[in-house]
């Protein structure tokens, strides 16, 4: 564990702490302590059996070795084969989709919100994050309700054709797209109506003066205003999204197998622990790369400032 | 004029979006009162899958399993929560970026990953020493885990909000750090304690994987519970159990309502 | 002073719920039993718990893979009794997952039918003591498929089924193992040779438009119940039993034993390798096998028992088809495979490959 950066590098090393910085390892030492001991050593444990040797019935042993990685990019007893990496790209997309989606939808409704009456806002933001607030498997247990053979929404696919006879919608890879999307709609409106909210009308107004056009002054005086939002939303939608555990499993019907999937059914299909700890840090990396990356094109966009997600 | 269809557009789009929001909700309910035993039609009206889920043993251990889990983990996650908060603010001149660090982590870690460290961590503990076997005890230190962060800034960003002059008024007045703690402190954090409070039972509530992967034999939540059920493929009775909940979050939800509205007056 | 009482108070209880949490499993008038879901006549439970003065937990579980994962995730040191199937009785014993049996302790034992009494997934059954039997079949509409050849070609053949919903089996091995019938190695087949043709087959079978997912053999007949699938894998006991409970909505579903091929199982009680209460257990299992609790099980569950002495008290359809299937059928039956090292992690291997793509 780091040890934290004192302002004052020699306190730090010597014997007696200044009574400023016991004041503040004792504050904060009981949630440190709590948080290092339930969860970095366990994902250090996980991590640690990424690399072990899986056992006759699927529990890590001894020696270490990088099996579980080979056989996760697809490298079995019968030669190479694309499963996992189909996982993999599945996850990606559907991340992808998902969070392309929830932007369409999102963005004219926190404009919407952010135009109201002042009195009415609170309420509409809370239309939008009530639902969140149920549980999720009983969320997609709704959409279960709603796309399975025979309801309105399946036979209305059927005539399109959309949808074979006798079918559902769900479950499918739609049905897992649709239920990202309402999982995480409100993640992307709240902070982009906080961005709408402290939107300068003033830059609009001159926007319109000097270009017309509405979709040049959209483009050039409104959307860069409302990127941080469009950032913090994005990270707060893409990340929980791609580790989509729930959704997949209930909604997916073994045809949309996510990451997640991939690894709880290491565990909870008791078939090979170091495989699914393997996936498991591949979704850490991508995690915690997402964040990194996003943290560095919001430092780009807003000129060096830090934004805060 | 022109401006005038666009936001008629848009108030339609908001209307679309919340049939979108609410629909999957509002089925559950309609078919919680469907007397037949499929969501594919509607037999009349009746109230048998209620009947069923109060004589259900196992569901009412659940609602008490998951209350429990809440507000116990919910009570110590307010305590170390709150000390976080109040740290972070007392030295925010100083460079705090690993703490920051820390606290964010259980907020970005995937919640399948997090309950797996978990559970495989706790196993490999409890065949050393016996103890953190995958019980109702696993499940709330977890649970805290996940609490904390969110307590720590609710908590630190109440104090932000303060004038700074206050803590030297409340230092001159009392001596002791007790006396500040109890009638500067804790007065003026009340609120923020609540809201903390609520969202982290909140949390816990809500959360089916990580206590899904942590539970012992006797820990079913509701979530979990559900889960179960919906693998069963028992149907009806989860419609009632479901709208029991949304229920209780409408009811949050109204509540926190006339919370804010209260306050602003 | 009133806000001190009051967290005292929650300490206290904080304090006394963590301490009766963490010691739970102390606790000697539990008995916790982890079993398929619907596999128990309550009236069972209620008479041992009378007869012991105990409380019985029961937790339930879909599939084998899941009632393993739960025994490797600390459910070895907190479960009394398991129920597997004859196919993962070898790798929970080579595992250490389970304890021997004490057949002292276990006087009914002798109630067991000759055929089941020495097994071959457990020779000298020193572990395991048969709960009921059947077999794994196709569930299907027979509205929608009044002319269903007997065959496994209802779930593989597109032909066949060209535009009705259909399930495959949440466990692996069911599924390769029917597909090996279809393709004609037969039920029970092992090793590549057999597996890498079948699991191609499932793959196929699992992008064809029809297919509606992997759905266990006790909620697929809610499925079909409902319409939202037309055919699938399912249980010859767990049919009769939802049939029973609702002859209704079954009277155009029926289930059937493809010529084919399929599987005959055996469920067997077996006590975790570090079962809180081992003693209790054993007395769990001997009730189990009276002669009166074991027929009122099987008339209850509509499986066939394994237990001699419970035979001229069962049901008259436990003497038939399905739940007893006719001489020919009998012959098709096959058990599934018991793997292990090199070969069960290829088949893990396969199988993960038919999930993910």
């Amino acid at each position: 564990m780091s040890k934290p950066e004192s302002p004052y590098p020699l306190a730090a090393h010597s014997r007696s702490l200044s009574p400023d910085t016991r004041h503040l390892l004792w504050s904060v030492a009981p949630g440190v302590i709590w948080i290092v001991v339930f969860l970095v050593l366990p994902s250090l444990y996980l991590i640690g059996v990424a690399f072990m040797t899986n056992g006759p019935y699927g529990q890590p042993q001894m020696p270490l070795t990088l099996d579980a990685f080979s056989q996760l990019a697809g490298f079995g007893f019968l030669g190479w084969s694309p499963g996992n990496l189909y996982t993999l790209l599945r996850s990606l997309w559907q991340t992808l989709l998902a969070t392309g989606l929830v932007i369409l939808v999102a963005y004219p409704l926190a404009y919407r919100i952010s135009i109201s009456r002042e009195k009415w806002r609170a309420l509409m933001l809370l239309a939008v994050v009530v639902p969140s607030w149920t549980n999720q498997v009983i969320r997609a247990f709704g959409w279960m309700n709603l796309l399975s053979p025979g309801t309105p929404l399946a036979e209305l696919a059927q005539f399109f054709g959309l949808i074979g006879p006798n079918m559902g919608l769900y479950p499918s890879n739609f049905a897992v797209t649709l239920g990202l999307i309402y999982n995480f709609l409100p993640f992307m409106v709240l902070p982009l109506y906080a961005a709408f909210e402290k939107l300068d009308y003033a830059l609009v107004e001159a926007a319109r003066d000097l270009y017309a056009s509405p979709l040049r002054a959209f483009w050039l005086a409104v959307f860069p205003q409302t990127l941080p939002g469009l950032l913090a939303g994005t990270v707060l939608v893409s990340i929980p999204a791609f580790g989509m555990y729930v959704v997949p499993e209930l909604l997916g019907g073994g045809r949309a197998m996510m990451l997640g999937n991939l690894v709880a059914s290491q565990f909870a299909g008791g078939s090979n622990w170091p495989l699914g700890a393997a996936g498991a840090l591949i979704m850490l990396l991508a995690t915690f790369g997402g964040l990194f990356a996003m943290r560095r094109i919001g430092k780009r966009l807003s000129g060096g400032e830090e934004v805060v997600i | 004029m022109r401006r005038g269809a666009f936001h008629r557009g848009l108030t339609l789009f908001w209307w679309v979006v919340m049939a979108f929001l609410y629909l999957p909700l509002a089925v559950i309910v309609f078919y919680s009162f469907n007397a037949a035993n499929s969501s594919a039609y509607f037999a009349g009206f009746s109230l048998r899958w209620y009947d069923k889920l109060i004589h259900n043993d196992q569901l009412l251990s659940a609602l008490s399993n998951t209350l429990v889990l809440g507000i116990a983990s919910s009570t110590l996650a307010l305590g170390i929560g709150t000390l976080i908060g109040y740290g972070m603010y007392r030295h925010r001149a100083r460079k705090l970026g690993w703490l920051i660090v820390l606290i964010y982590l259980p907020i970005v870690m995937p919640d399948i990953v997090f309950g797996i460290s978990e559970m495989a961590f706790f196993i490999s503990i409890d065949r050393q020493f016996g103890i953190l076997g995958p019980s109702l005890l696993t499940m709330i230190i977890a649970h805290v885990t996940f609490q904390i962060p969110f307590v720590a800034l609710i908590v630190y960003s109440r104090f932000v909000g303060l004038d700074p002059t206050l803590f030297e008024a409340a230092k001159d007045l009392y001596a002791s750090p007790f006396q500040r703690a109890r009638f500067f402190l804790l007065p003026t954090l009340k609120p923020s304690l609540i809201a903390a409070f609520f969202l982290s039972f909140t949390l816990s509530v809500d959360d089916f994987v990580i206590s899904f992967f942590n539970a012992g034999p006797e820990n079913a939540t509701l979530p979990i519970y559900i889960w179960g059920a919906i693998r069963r493929g028992v149907s009806p009775e989860i419609n009632a159990i479901a709208t029991l909940m949304i229920g209780a979050v409408l009811i949050a939800a109204l509540l926190s309502l006339m919370f804010n509205r209260h306050k602003q007056h | 002073m009133k806000r001190t009482t009051i967290t005292t108070r929650v300490a206290l209880t904080l304090g006394g719920m963590l301490l009766a949490s963490s010691a739970f499993a102390q606790d000697a008038n539990k008995l916790y039993l982890f079993n398929w879901t619907e596999y128990m006549d309550p009236k069972i439970i209620q008479a041992f718990e009378k007869k012991y003065g105990v409380e019985v937990i029961q937790s339930y579980y879909n599939s084998l893979p899941e009632m393993t994962a739960k025994l490797n995730a600390g459910g070895v040191s907190q479960y009394d009794i398991i129920v597997p199937s004859n196919y993962y009785v070898p790798r929970l014993i080579d595992s250490g997952l389970v304890q021997k049996l004490d057949k002292s302790q276990i006087p009914n034992l002798s109630n067991v039918m000759q055929q089941f009494a020495d097994p071959s997934y457990d020779p000298g059954a020193q572990y395991s003591v048969p709960y009921q039997w059947g077999t794994s079949g196709i569930v299907y509409d027979t509205n929608v498929f009044p002319d269903a050849p007997k065959s496994w070609s209802l779930l593989f053949d597109p032909k066949v089924n060209t535009d009705q919903p259909f399930a495959l089996m949440g466990d692996g091995q069911v599924n390769m193992g029917a597909a090996c019938a279809y393709l004609g190695s037969g039920y029970d087949c092992t090793g590549a040779e057999a597996w890498k043709p079948a699991a191609k087959l499932i793959l196929d079978t699992k992008h064809r438009g029809t297919f509606s997912g992997f759905t266990d053999g006790t909620p697929v007949l809610q499925q079909i119940q409902r319409g939202v699938v037309r055919a699938g894998i399912s249980y010859n006991g767990d049919y009769l039993q939802q049939k029973r409970e609702n002859p209704e909505a079954f009277k155009h579903i029926a289930f059937m034993i493809p010529d084919e091929g399929t599987e005959m199982w055996v469920d067997n009680m077996m006590i975790p390798a570090k079962a809180p209460h081992p003693a209790l257990a054993h007395k769990f299992i001997n009730f189990i096998l009276d002669a009166k609790v074991g027929a009122e099980l099987s008339n209850f569950v509509q499986y066939a028992s394994p237990n001699k002495a419970a035979q001229p008290y069962l049901d008259a359809d436990l003497t038939q088809p399905p739940a007893l299937p006719d001489e020919a059928d009998l012959a098709r039956l096959k058990f599934s495979p018991s793997l292990s090292g090199q070969e069960l992690q290829l088949f893990q291997q396969l199988w993960q490959e038919v999930q993910s793509r």
